[in-house]
């Protein structure tokens, strides 16, 4: 038979045929049509875009965004679309190791329990730590803090959320009363003006950016960062400030709005206290002082003042470029104060709005048992201990009446010999802490290092002695809750390989091995759990005594909080706090809190005359890269080596060429990267992404003394001729 | 009640009972029953339609992608749903997102940039292909490749100067966008145009005759001549570029493939061409030669040749539907030269054997040996890559065809005026190139300064090697001249010289610099 002239089909072809996929995908490769699907909530970041899991016999095998979701609206971000293919890793873990070798989960949960009860037995409780993390469902947060706090009797419980939104977290507690994040992301298109401080979502949040887009109001969009990012090419108006001089810039804007006479003294007087005691502290941030601390001239900070002062619907947004700062609470207070001081709150297209960093940071302020007693409570009410002791069944002298130490100062404790023993779920802090060299060198130290992760291959993970296998997102059930209080859901559309097991099994297994089966008796399930935390939150602000249960949230399109009992009526899909004016400490009213400035902690000098700013490389990587890099389709997105963006002016001063291959020193550590020429990075300051394992060996370990919370943004470098 | 008392004993100890219950519900998987039952509504393609034409395209019409830079704000999600919705290999996409970097202080300047196939008008691949395994949709316009048609010989990866198509090594075929084109017919939006949060990617109809660019014109900076192939993508932006804007990885010194097979092809089948012209000529001359061994050889040496270019290929089976592509692509063309060449080396080594008509069988082979060679330059001079351009690719290819025939001449036919002329012969080519690299290092107006950097800068030991095999060539020769063990000295240049020309087509491919467009940091 003579072959055609012409193959228009044949096997190769149809390698690549799609056809209509059902479920309202549309057009679906035909090797990949599913016989169902099931939507759950992504697993990266705060935004909590809702993903359409295409399943054959009840195992994901492709995956869409949602296009009936509120958040996101049919799209996602390149992470969101690669959810699963971090799962199929080769590098996953199918075993505990202990030491390394390969054990069951009785010698592993034998060894975990013989350990930490020895050390204690040893050293008094005060030597275990825990380090959690916002990337877990809430219901198993919720069982790690009672675990390891009212089960194992541990003091110090802290988490990775305190790298990423502990700011935001102190701020709105001390200003509102709780911490209470007001917006629902329709607020990015019901504003006039959006001012985005420290904030790159472009490329850090891009489906909430696709909500700015929406904004049919042609809105005045002003990004407040020292580099030119992504977003401020998109925004209408950029202020490119000097690093860390935010606190200075808000207070200044403060006080000309003062000046202008452009506050809404009505709802001053009736929502707010403080006011007078703040006006006053403004008069010494004359536009002239704040434009030598900014470099920003007088003109454009009274022009930028305008825009806040004119504007209808003035909403603020800020990230870690706030949260990840010195003095960082202040700071993020110094905005709340702009949206307080304006009356733009609790009003359409208003807000003075923190944009969190991970999937479930949210649920981990609430339900992490950390910062707070589970669901919001403080430990040292008596009314608060005794609600969540009666709620948990247990004695009410189970709950200490003091938080235990932060994450650096458990960093610090290990360093100093105090702590002994520690335990990581989740997080990666070999290369995410803080001047990391210094926190490598601490963890060295422990007698005992349990690491719970989906990979024993993170820096953190094969430093541990014992390591737990942990399923991953999409293994198992759970809710998160998202950057504007939307509570989701996740679900188990991928068998675990090997012996993983969910961080809620795993949590099981170890409570029943400590003999906690009595405490824990109703935690059989996520869901049982999650009835369990709403009867936590009765009476709170975030109050979900109205959600009925998993059914409700999948049918609502996720809830936000607060959904008392009685409210269950007029649930709208999209709500905003404060609609009253009410806040919620005791008196009603939000608080006006300020500070003097200081000076940054390491400002460049002679020795080392660069500032490092550090922050996200591109959509495609996610903190650690620990999953994303798992991905080849999001490896082709980013560059594979540690790169620094450099100034046209300071790169030929320094005579260094495009992707030459330098050194940058800080007093901490020397590192080599690449070097990228880009106007956007202002002369006599240099960008790192976090994402590279080098960048926080260089980082300045100081902390904001409110949050607690890492100065990631600013440390002093030089930048040499790479060793070889 | 826990266990409080902190004794340094054991726990009660895991029952297997909870363990394997933990693990048999960790195996189970319960979201369809429990959750699937809500989801049954329709695709809501009407979200989309705002970005794509009704109908299809009229008389002098065809579809084309359009995108809004404004838009574009670089969160990349096009790249991962074309992966995803078209159920591409691990590391593959159609989309890719690039950089451009410019302005000055509060002019800064970036913009990320989403690429795919233009669908161009005079689509260089489908002009290229050997095999017609593109195709050219009449009503839409879509250039499609034809995935069982390709036989995987990668010149359309060379020939666009948009870097669109790629090679699969799995498969051993190129696959490309297609612009979802089924999904166009079902009115679906495709796949990119479906995923970008800022619908930043459209598809709009194209007239044909606003395709007609006057030379010079580029889609972006660092964006090739649109004049060439008259793609069909259209850039728009309403804040406009700085002047200094040019692609973010523009400084950088990218290694093309080095491409082995082709470049044992390339040197084994000049030397054989070469063999064949000396022989001619030496006849003509009325000197005495080798003429069987010279024959025999250089036969050998060109079936050899044309053996390792198969294994370039990645379907080879389907190659001999190369007489597809004669009327555009010179990949068609010099399979039909070296098809007619190896037929005519084989007579002339029968007329060497019966020793009949053996000058005019040698001549011609040596002229239709020629006309191979032209036609091997001419696949890359086509590509219009600029390291490519013809003077340099036609003096390196019968520069290498003159050396090494001379050459093997010299180690065949020894003689104090055949060794010379081989050395003089190398001496010149070499010289003549090394000037020509400092000459393209140092004028920064030369169109292939960026592979004089990758010579100079990353391919120095390729430099080093080549003067220090010329130096050894030199010497042997000069002792062979003298009278010195000429059989062992001839030979042993022949061999080493034939090792310089390969590093000489090693660098040709790798510091060939293809076109694209604008990268990003990476790469």
């Amino acid at each position: 038979m003579i072959p055609d002239l012409t193959q228009q089909t044949g096997p190769l072809t149809e390698r690549l045929v799609r056809e209509p996929g059902a479920f309202g995908l549309g057009q679906v490769p035909s090797r990949l049509k599913p016989d169902a699907t099931a939507h759950l909530v992504c697993g990266f970041c705060a935004t909590g875009c809702s993903l359409t899991a295409h399943l054959r016999e009840g195992e994901a095998i492709n995956l869409s965004p949602n296009g009936n979701y509120p958040v996101n609206l049919a799209m996602a971000c390149p992470k969101g679309w690669e959810a699963l293919t971090p799962l199929d890793a080769l590098d996953r873990g199918t075993a505990p190791l202990l030491n390394g070798e390969p054990v069951d989960w009785a010698v592993a949960a034998d060894t975990f329990v013989g350990r930490m009860k020895a050390i204690i037995a040893e050293h008094g409780p005060e030597a275990v730590a825990v380090l959690s993390t916002g990337q877990i469902v809430t219901e198993e947060m919720a069982f790690l803090g009672a675990f390891a706090k009212f089960g194992m009797r541990l003091r110090h419980i802290d988490s990775n959320t305190r790298q990423c939104m502990a700011t935001a977290a102190v701020a709105y507690k001390q200003s509102f009363g709780f911490d209470a994040p007001p917006y629902s992301y329709a607020d990015f298109e019901q504003s006039d003006v959006l001012v985005f401080v420290g904030s790159n979502p472009c490329i850090a949040h891009p489906i909430m950016w696709q909500r700015v887009m929406m904004n049919s109001r042609s809105p005045t969009i002003i990004v407040v960062d020292p580099r030119r990012t992504e977003t401020a090419m998109a925004a209408t108006h950029h202020f490119a400030i000097q690093p860390k001089s935010d606190l200075v810039l808000l207070y200044g804007l403060a006080h000309l709005l003062i000046q202008r006479g452009a506050v809404d003294e009505a709802f001053i007087q009736a929502s707010t206290s403080g006011y007078e005691e703040l006006a006053m502290f403004l008069t010494a941030f004359d536009p002239a002082r704040v434009s030598r601390a900014t470099g920003l001239s007088v003109e454009r900070l009274e022009g930028f003042a305008d825009m806040i002062g004119s504007g209808k619907c003035v909403s603020f947004w800020w990230t870690m470029g706030v949260n990840q700062g010195h003095e960082s609470t202040r700071t993020a207070q110094a905005i709340i104060n702009l949206a307080l001081m304006t009356g733009n709150i609790g009003k359409p297209g208003t807000g003075a709005n923190s944009i969190t960093g991970q999937c479930n940071a949210m649920g981990s302020r609430l339900f992490g048992n950390a910062t707070n007693l589970l669901g919001g409570h403080d430990p040292g009410n008596d009314a608060h201990r005794a609600k969540v002791a009666a709620v948990l069944g247990i004695d009410a002298a189970l709950i200490d009446r003091e938080l235990g130490l932060a994450y650096d100062q458990i960093i610090e404790g290990i360093a100093a010999g105090r702590i002994k023993a520690l335990w990581v779920l989740a997080t990666n802090p070999s290369h995410s802490w803080i001047d990391s060299e210094a926190c490598n060198r601490a963890l060295e130290k422990l007698e005992f290092l349990v690491v719970q992760d989906m990979y024993p291959t993170t820096d953190t993970a094969r430093r541990a002695h014992l390591y737990l296998p942990a399923a991953g997102w999409g293994e198992k059930d759970g809710t998160f809750i998202n950057a504007e209080r939307r509570i989701g859901l996740v679900k188990k559309v991928r068998r675990a390989p090997g012996l993983a097991l969910s961080d809620f099994n795993i949590l099981r297994l170890l409570a029943h091995v400590w003999g906690c089966d009595e405490m824990f008796q109703a935690w059989t399930s996520p869901e049982a759990v999650f009835e369990i935390l709403k009867q936590l939150t009765r009476g709170q602000p975030c109050d979900i005594t109205g959600i009925e249960g998993y059914e409700m949230i999948e049918r609502e399109r996720g809830i936000q909080w607060p959904l008392p009992k009685s409210d269950r009526v007029e649930l709208k899909t999209e709500r905003r706090l404060f609609e009253d004016g009410r806040f919620y400490h005791p008196d009603g009213r939000a608080k006006f809190l300020f500070d003097e400035p200081r000076a940054l902690p390491e400002p460049a000098d002679d020795a080392f005359p660069f500032v490092l700013l550090t922050g996200r490389g591109s959509s495609a990587q996610w903190h650690t890269n620990t999953r994303t890099a798992k991905s080849e389709v999001l490896r082709m997105l980013y560059p594979q080596q540690c790169y620094v963006e450099v100034h046209p002016d300071d790169a030929s001063s320094l005579r260094l060429a495009d992707r030459a291959r330098v050194s940058v020193a800080s007093r901490r550590a020397c590192v080599e990267a690449t070097v990228v020429i880009t106007a956007c990075v202002q002369r006599g300051q240099v960008y790192m992404p976090m994402h590279y394992e080098e960048v926080n060996r260089l980082t300045f370990a100081a902390f904001d003394p409110h949050s607690r919370q890492p100065s990631y943004k600013a440390c002093a470098v030089r930048i040499g001729e790479a060793k070889r | 009640m826990c266990d409080l008392g902190v004794s340094a004993g054991y726990g009660s100890g895991p029952s297997a009972n909870l363990i394997d219950e933990l693990l048999a519900e960790q195996r189970t998987l319960t979201a369809v029953e429990r959750f699937s039952q809500w989801h049954d509504g329709g695709h809501a393609s009407n979200r989309y339609s705002h970005l794509m034409p009704t109908g299809l395209p009229g008389k002098g019409e065809q579809y084309g992608f359009e995108v809004d830079l404004d838009c574009c704000t670089g969160c990349k999600a096009c790249v991962s749903a074309c992966h995803s919705l078209n159920g591409l290999d691990d590391d593959e996409a159609w989309r890719d997102v690039g950089l451009l970097l410019g302005g000055r202080g509060a002019e800064a300047y970036q913009q990320t940039v989403t690429t795919a196939c233009h669908h161009c008008a005079d689509p260089a691949c489908l002009n290229g292909c050997p095999v017609g395994a593109y195709e050219k949709e009449a009503d839409t316009g879509v250039v499609r490749h034809l995935d069982d048609q390709c036989i995987g010989c990668g010149y359309c990866v060379l020939k666009c100067p948009y870097d669109v198509p790629k090679y699969n090594p799995k498969l051993g075929i190129v696959r490309k966008c297609d612009m979802c084109v089924g999904r166009l017919r079902d009115g679906e939006a495709p796949a990119c145009v479906q995923a970008c949060p800022t619908s930043a990617i459209s598809i709009r109809m194209v007239r044909l005759e606003n395709l007609n660019f006057t030379a010079g014109t580029t889609m972006l900076p660092g964006a090739y001549d649109s004049s060439y192939t008259r793609p069909s993508t259209r850039y728009v932006t309403a804040k406009g570029m700085p002047s200094n804007t040019r692609p973010a990885d523009a400084n950088v010194m990218r290694l093309e493939h080095a491409h082995w097979p082709l470049i044992g092809m390339l040197v084994l089948t000049q030397m054989s061409v070469g063999m064949f012209a000396v022989l001619a000529a030496l006849m003509l001359l009325g000197q005495a030669v080798a003429a069987p061994a010279t024959a025999y050889g250089a036969t050998a040496l060109l079936v050899a040749g044309l053996g390792m270019s198969v294994l370039h290929l990645g379907r080879p089976l389907g190659a001999w539907r190369f007489f597809l592509g004669l009327r555009t692509s010179w990949m068609s063309r010099e399979i039909l030269a070296f098809s007619l060449l190896a037929g005519c080396a084989m007579l002339a080594c029968g007329a060497v054997q019966l020793d009949r008509l053996v000058v005019p069988m040698t001549l011609l082979t040596a002229l239709l040996g020629l006309a191979a060679v032209f036609t091997s330059a001419m696949i890359y001079v086509d590509t219009r890559r600029p390291f490519w351009e013809g003077e340099l690719t036609h003096v390196k290819f019968f520069g290498s065809t003159l050396v090494l025939g001379l050459t093997a001449a010299a180690a065949l036919t020894p003689g104090v005026a055949l060794i010379g002329a081989a050395l003089v012969a190398r001496c010149v080519l070499i010289g003549w190139e090394q000037a020509r690299n400092r000459q393209a290092y140092d004028d920064d107006e030369c169109a292939w300064q960026p592979s004089a950097r990758v010579l100079k800068l990353r391919l120095k030991w390729v430099r080093e090697a080549r003067e220090a095999v010329f130096m050894v060539t030199f010497v042997l020769s000069v002792l062979a001249m003298a009278g010195l063990a000429v059989v062992w000295c001839t030979m042993a240049v022949l061999i080493i010289a034939v090792i310089a020309q390969v590093l000489e087509r090693y660098t040709f491919f790798v510091a060939s610099m293809g076109l694209r467009m604008a990268g990003g940091y990476k790469s």
